[in-house]
């Protein structure tokens, strides 16, 4: 097998990698590449030697600046050299589901890899600054926390694309296995709780009855609609995120419920919507894709299951009185009748 | 994160053929400073390949018998040896059905689920998969509970100590551990239930329907609030403090409790 960028995986790649998502990661790219050509062009200014001693990371500021400028680089040119293969592009393939995942897992792999050394250098940085025990700059600081926590949002964005793969294939069908959906959820929250603290929120998760036992489901798919509300909450809360696990006769349900500003009434339809992203500020940097609710909600449908959303914005006098709340409810056993 | 339990020195194998990497370094450091032994699988020799690297995990599964493997998916840039990783699992597998592992994929589960080594493993093997990003607390963390045994002592903070085993809660001053003989009965079985929540997971919270066993009469909460009151009264004497409302154990919005290390 080949496993290289020929014109059947590519093309498989176009059919999902619309117009719109390759000019994201071609701007996206840009922009990175901007920042690290910036940071080490700046680093003499605000970066300084920590440590002396080591020569061979005098300026971490250059190297990292040198590091995001590479992954930025490497988005921007795959984006378009995918674009400009698109002319040669043949639809309908019949072993689209193997290939594409194949090709996906080489991707995912090969992108990653710029960001797994940018990571480990920052990680073995942080540990030798603790070593030394000297005071280090705030900026640097700073530095290392935003590469550490964009780390989570790389991990969720490559998964939200290998999931749009798969909801693209009409013929896949979800994966049931019996799953402990309680150790699902406490992987989520340990994974998002350094990044909520990193941000002075609490977040607390829970399951009731305290031994759940499995339920019969696709855990990657459990998994992945949980981790996009979940992050979704560790934007948009004021101070507090709750995520609770429950069941009925039939079904668990999962409440990923913050303490933010929510979601204004006329625009709760829309949260599901494919691209739908309330421009709010043309001041902020915009982070929203867009994707992550619709992904997640047609991923639940895809379960057997449904996504619904709560909201209550305050109305002037409490000032607590506002949250947004997502639960997803999933059959107990999605498994096919005959199989039970 | 602070560390928790303690290890006792039990044996971790490392089988990665990128363990010189920083990303790997940052993970054998956090397991070294939890009280595990990592133990790095190193074949040497001028063309080590992948199965150099599964020959060398079954000799040293035998040699060393770890408490727990990890493992990497990726052996190399060949496309030959790319699920490399899938194969040394299902030959640890075959060998010892009960060895825990965890694998490092790409992304949380990945394709690897639908393969047929994963189809194989049966329900009873414990065998996870964690993104390769994760942060070194995250890996052991999981690590942690793949083995699955309860720490014989759990640690709050740097100030308290639970021994769950002889049912007894020490405060510890200056390395030295004194037992605190207040915390016996119900008080001991609360401060359990909330210990053992904190150490499977920081942010799990200790629901009311759980505590209600702890409580007695009409207004089941209130009786628990005082009981809640007490013991934390009981753990505030043995180190001379007052802990507030939001210090140790903290109520939750109505939902339940949840213990926090206190900050010295
Ligand atoms: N918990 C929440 N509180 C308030 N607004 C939310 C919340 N979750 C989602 N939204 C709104 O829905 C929009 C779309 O979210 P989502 O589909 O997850 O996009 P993205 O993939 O960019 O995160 C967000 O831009 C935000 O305005
Ligand atoms: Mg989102």
């Amino acid at each position: 097998m080949n496993y290289g960028i020929d014109r059947t995986t590519a093309a498989i790649w176009i059919k999902f990698l619309n117009n719109r998502l390759l000019k994201y990661l071609r701007k996206g790219g840009a922009v990175l590449a901007a920042i690290g050509l910036v940071l080490v062009l700046l680093s003499p200014v605000i970066g300084e030697p920590i440590s002396p001693g080591s020569l061979w990371w005098i300026e971490p500021v250059a190297y990292i600046g040198a590091g995001v400028f590479f992954l930025g680089a490497i988005a921007a040119f795959v984006s378009v050299q995918l674009a400009s293969r698109r002319q040669g592009q043949n639809g309908g393939d019949r072993s689209w589901s193997r290939v594409t995942q194949d090709y996906f897992d080489t991707f995912a792999h090969d992108m990653g890899r710029p960001l797994r050394r940018i990571l480990g250098k920052q990680r073995e940085v942080r540990a030798l600054l603790g070593e030394t025990g000297e005071a280090t700059p705030r900026m640097v600081t700073e530095l290392l926390d935003e590469i550490e926590q964009q780390a989570p949002n790389f991990r969720l964005m490559i998964e939200n694309v290998r999931v749009l793969v798969d909801l693209e294939d009409e013929h896949a069908r979800p994966a049931v296995e019996p799953v402990d959906a309680a150790a699902v959820i406490r992987n989520i929250a340990d994974r998002y709780l350094p990044i909520a603290r990193e941000r002075d929120l609490e977040l607390v998760w829970w399951c009731e009855p305290a031994e759940f036992g499995l339920v019969y489901g696709d855990a990657s798919a459990l998994d992945h609609v949980v981790t996009n509300l979940v992050d979704n909450a560790t934007k948009f809360a004021a101070e507090q995120i709750e995520i609770r696990l429950t069941r009925n006769d039939s079904h668990f349900l999962i409440r990923v419920w913050d303490d933010g500003l929510g979601i204004a009434e006329s625009h709760l339809v829309h949260v599901f919507d494919r691209g739908w992203t309330p421009e709010l500020s043309a001041r902020r940097e915009k982070q929203s894709s867009g994707l992550g609710l619709y992904i997640a909600s047609s991923l639940s449908e895809r379960c057997g299951g449904d996504l619904l959303v709560e909201s209550k914005q305050s109305t002037g006098g409490d000032l607590n009185e506002h949250h947004a709340a997502f639960t997803l409810s999933l059959p107990l056993d999605n498994r096919p009748t005959a199989a039970r | 994160m602070t560390s928790k339990g303690i290890s006792n020195g039990q044996k971790i194998l490392i089988v990665d053929d990128e363990h010189m990497s920083d990303l790997m370094r940052s993970v054998l450091r956090r397991l070294e400073t939890d009280g595990f032994r990592p133990i790095v699988v190193a074949p040497e020799g001028p063309h080590v390949g992948g199965d150099d690297y599964e020959a060398q995990t079954l000799f040293a599964m035998e040699e060393e018998r770890p408490a727990a493997v990890l493992l990497d998916v990726r052996f190399g840039e060949y496309d030959t040896d790319r699920f490399k990783g899938l194969s040394i699992l299902k030959k640890i597998v075959e060998r010892d059905s009960s060895m825990p592992v965890l694998m490092f994929t790409q992304y949380a589960q990945g394709p690897y689920r639908d393969t047929a080594v994963t189809a194989s493993l049966g329900a009873s093997s414990s065998v996870d998969f964690i993104d390769k990003l994760a942060s070194p607390e995250e890996v052991v963390l999981r690590l942690r509970r793949l083995i699955g045994t309860a720490p014989e002592t759990i640690r709050i903070g740097s100030l308290f100590e639970i021994d769950a085993e002889n049912a007894a809660v020490y405060v510890i001053e200056d390395g030295k551990r004194d037992l605190i003989r207040e915390m016996q009965g119900m008080k001991l079985e609360i401060l359990s239930e909330l210990a053992a929540a904190y150490f499977r997971s920081e942010g799990e919270l200790v629901p009311f329907s759980r505590l209600e066993r702890f409580s007695e009469g009409d207004d089941s909460r209130a009786s628990l609030r005082v009981r809640i009151r007490e013991l934390k009264v009981s753990l505030g004497n043995a180190v001379s403090r007052d802990f507030g409302a939001t210090e140790l154990i903290i109520n939750i919005r109505n939902r339940g409790y949840r213990l926090v290390p206190p900050v010295e």
